[in-house]
C-alpha cells in the first residue's frame, strides 16, 4: 500500500509503547512533511541517547558520562537513599521538590512470571552501598501495586539486620482532591497509612 | 442504569449495526439460533467487563475478514451520560475507554456501569465444579462493591507469581527461593484471608434471598442451605507454612480461597448430585436473582439486566415467577421463540443474520 521506506517507518513507530497503528500512520505522514532539518534532529536525538547514555555506577540512574546528576550534586544528602523501580520514578519524586537525598534504581520489581528475582534487580549493589557509605535511612519508594509491595517487603526484611532506618512511602490521597471523590481503594490505603497529627 | 444505544462494527456476524433498546423497560431481541442476538448482549457485557460472558476468545469476537472489532455504547447512569468504547484487534493490545479516558482498572468500569447477566450456562453454578461457584461469588462481590475487584485480581496474581516461583525452584528450597517465597506467602495470606472473609459475609447475605427466590421458582418451601467451606483450618499463615513442602514438590499452591467450595443443599440433599434438573435450574436462577438483588441494594439504581435465552428451558409457571421476581430496571432479553405470556416487552427487535430490524434498529 505504501512505499517500502514509509511502511518501515510506520512499523517502527508502531512498536513504540502506547502507539497504535493509526497514530503510527499519522506520525509517519507528519515526518514525511516536516523540513529535513527537523527530521534530522529527531534521528540525531535517538542516536545520541543510545550512544551517550549510560547507567550511573553508584545509583544506576541514567547518566551521561560518569555519575548521574543526582549523585554528582554535592548539595544532596548522601545519608538518605530513596529506592525506586525505574529512572522515571526519580523524575516523579524530584517534581515534588520534597526530597534532597540520593536514589537507588532497582530496574524493576520482583516478578517471577517475568523471571525477575532479586538477582535480576540491583539489590546486591544496594547492599554494597549500605555496607560502605554512611547511609542512615532507606526509603522504599516502589510502586503501590502487588509486585512493588512484594519488593518493598523483601527489601525491608533483607535490610533490617543492617541497622538502618527503613521507611515506606504512604500511598495516600491525591492532594487537592475531595475525599468524596477518592476511590475506595485509595481512601482505604490512606486510612491504613494514617499518622498521628502533630499538635 | 440503562444502555441507551450500542454501535457494533465488525463484531461477530455484524458488519455495522446500531441497537437502541428501551431506556427504562424490557427489550426483547428475537431471532433464530445463530442470528446474532446473543452477540448483542455479549457486546454490552464486553464493554462493561472487558470479557465475553460466553467465555469466547478474542478471535471469535472479530468478524471473519476484519482485523478488529469496535464497540461503542452510551449508558444513562443516574441521569449522567456514560460513554464506553472498545477496540478489539485480532492481535495487539485491546483498547477500552470510559468517557474518552483509557481504562486502567476494570473496577472503574464496574463502578461506572453495573450489570447482571443470566445465561443458560448458569446451570453450571449447580452442576459444575467448585470453580464455577467461586467465580459466581467473586463476580457478586465486585457487583456489590467495585473495590473488591482489586482483591480478586490480586489473589489471582499472587497465585500466578507464586506458581512461577515454585516452578523456577524446581523443588529445591535454597535461601534465595525461601526469602522471596516468604514475601509471596505473606501477600497470599493477607489477600487470601480478606477474600475468604468477604466471600463468607457475602454468602450470609445471599442465603435469605436465595431461599426466597427458590421458593417462588420451585413452588415448594424446601430450605436451601449455603455453606462456605475453606480449604484450610485455623489461620491461613499456619496452613501455608504446613503446605509448603507439598507446594514445593507439586509446584502449585495447595491452600487458599482458590481451593474453597460453596456447598449448596436443598433440604438435606447436596444439590449438585441429588437434585432434579428442574430443581437445579430453579436454584441457579435463584442464585443469580439473589446476587442481582444484593447489587440492587448496594447501587443507587438497579443494574442493567441481561437475560440470554433463559426462558427456553422454563415451564410457564417458572417463567412467570421469574418475571415477577425481576426487580425494576432495564432488561435486555434474547429468545428464539415467542417470549412467554408473562413477558410484556416495551420494544421488540428482530435479529436476522447480522441485521437488526424492527423498532430498535435503524435502516
Ligand atoms: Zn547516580
Amino acid at each position: 500500500m505504501y512505499t517500502a521506506p514509509l511502511q518501515a517507518l510506520i512499523d517502527e513507530l508502531g512498536r513504540l509503547p502506547g502507539v497504535g497503528p493509526k497514530s503510527a500512520q499519522r506520525m509517519a505522514f507528519h515526518l514525511l512533511k516536516v523540513a529535513p532539518e527537523d527530521a534530522l534532529r529527531l534521528t540525531e536525538a535517538i542516536t545520541a541517547v543510545k550512544e551517550r547514555t549510560t547507567l550511573c555506577p553508584v545509583c544506576f540512574n541514567v547518566a551521561e558520562g560518569d555519575l548521574c546528576d543526582m549523585c554528582a550534586d554535592t548539595r544532596r544528602d548522601p545519608s538518605l537513599v530513596c529506592v525506586v523501580e525505574d529512572p522515571r520514578d526519580i523524575v516523579a519524586v524530584e517534581k515534588t521538590q520534597e526530597f534532597r537525598g540520593c536514589y537507588h534504581v532497582l530496574h524493576g520489581a520482583l516478578n517471577p512470571i517475568e523471571g525477575i528475582g532479586p538477582d535480576q534487580l540491583r539489590v546486591r549493589e544496594l547492599l554494597t552501598r549500605l555496607d560502605g557509605d554512611a547511609i542512615t535511612e532507606v526509603i522504599l519508594c516502589t510502586n503501590p501495586n502487588l509486585e512493588g509491595e512484594a519488593t518493598a517487603m523483601y527489601l525491608a526484611r533483607l535490610l533490617r539486620p543492617l541497622g538502618v532506618r527503613i521507611t515506606r512511602i504512604a500511598s495516600g490521597l491525591p492532594v487537592g482532591g475531595d475525599l468524596e471523590y477518592a476511590d475506595e481503594l485509595t481512601l482505604g490505603r490512606a486510612l491504613e497509612g494514617r499518622r498521628d497529627v502533630e499538635a | 442504569m440503562a444502555v441507551t444505544a450500542l454501535w457494533l462494527t465488525d463484531f461477530r456476524c455484524f458488519t455495522e449495526a446500531v441497537f437502541e433498546p428501551d431506556p427504562a423497560g424490557l427489550t426483547v431481541l428475537r431471532g433464530p439460533n445463530g442470528s446474532g442476538k446473543t452477540s448483542i448482549l455479549e457486546a454490552v457485557g464486553w464493554l462493561v467487563t472487558m470479557r465475553s460472558f460466553r467465555g469466547a476468545p478474542r478471535e471469535a469476537l472479530v468478524r471473519t475478514g476484519a482485523d478488529r472489532a469496535i464497540l461503542r455504547a452510551e449508558v444513562d447512569a443516574a441521569g449522567r451520560r456514560v460513554q464506553l468504547e472498545a477496540e478489539i484487534p485480532l492481535t495487539g493490545p485491546v483498547r477500552a475507554q470510559l468517557n474518552r479516558q483509557v481504562v486502567r482498572r476494570r473496577a472503574d468500569l464496574a463502578e461506572a456501569v453495573r450489570m447482571t447477566v443470566f445465561s443458560p450456562d448458569d446451570l453450571q453454578l449447580v452442576q459444575g465444579g467448585p470453580s464455577a461457584r467461586r467465580d459466581f461469588l467473586d463476580e457478586a462481590l465486585v457487583n456489590r462493591h467495585p473495590r473488591n475487584e482489586a482483591l480478586v485480581t490480586d489473589l489471582d496474581r499472587v497465585l500466578r507469581q507464586r506458581t512461577a516461583l515454585l516452578r523456577q525452584a524446581g523443588g529445591r528450597l535454597t535461601p534465595e527461593v525461601e526469602a522471596t517465597l516468604d514475601v509471596w506467602d505473606s501477600r497470599l495470606v493477607r489477600t487470601g484471608e480478606q477474600l475468604a472473609e468477604a466471600r463468607e459475609e457475602l454468602v450470609t447475605s445471599l442465603a435469605p434471598l436465595v431461599n426466597e427466590a427458590y421458593e417462588r421458582l420451585a413452588g415448594v418451601s424446601e430450605p436451601v442451605g449455603l455453606g462456605y467451606r475453606r480449604s484450610w483450618e485455623g489461620d491461613l499463615a499456619g496452613a501455608v507454612v504446613r503446605a509448603r513442602p507439598d507446594d514445593l514438590r507439586r509446584q502449585v499452591t495447595g491452600v487458599g480461597p482458590h481451593r474453597d467450595e460453596l456447598e449448596i443443599t436443598i433440604g438435606p440433599r447436596p444439590s449438585r448430585t441429588h437434585a432434579s434438573q428442574g430443581e437445579q435450574r430453579s436454584l441457579a436462577l435463584g442464585l443469580r436473582l439473589a446476587a442481582h438483588g444484593l447489587a440492587c441494594q448496594a447501587a443507587p439504581e438497579p443494574p442493567v439486566l441481561l437475560l440470554d435465552d433463559v426462558f427456553s428451558e422454563l415451564d410457564p409457571a417458572r417463567s412467570e415467577a421469574l418475571v415477577e421476581l425481576l426487580p425494576p430496571g432495564q432488561v435486555l432479553l434474547t429468545t428464539a421463540t415467542a417470549p412467554p405470556p408473562a413477558v410484556s416487552p416495551d420494544r421488540v427487535v428482530e435479529v436476522a443474520s447480522g441485521r437488526l430490524l424492527g423498532t430498535g434498529g435503524r435502516p
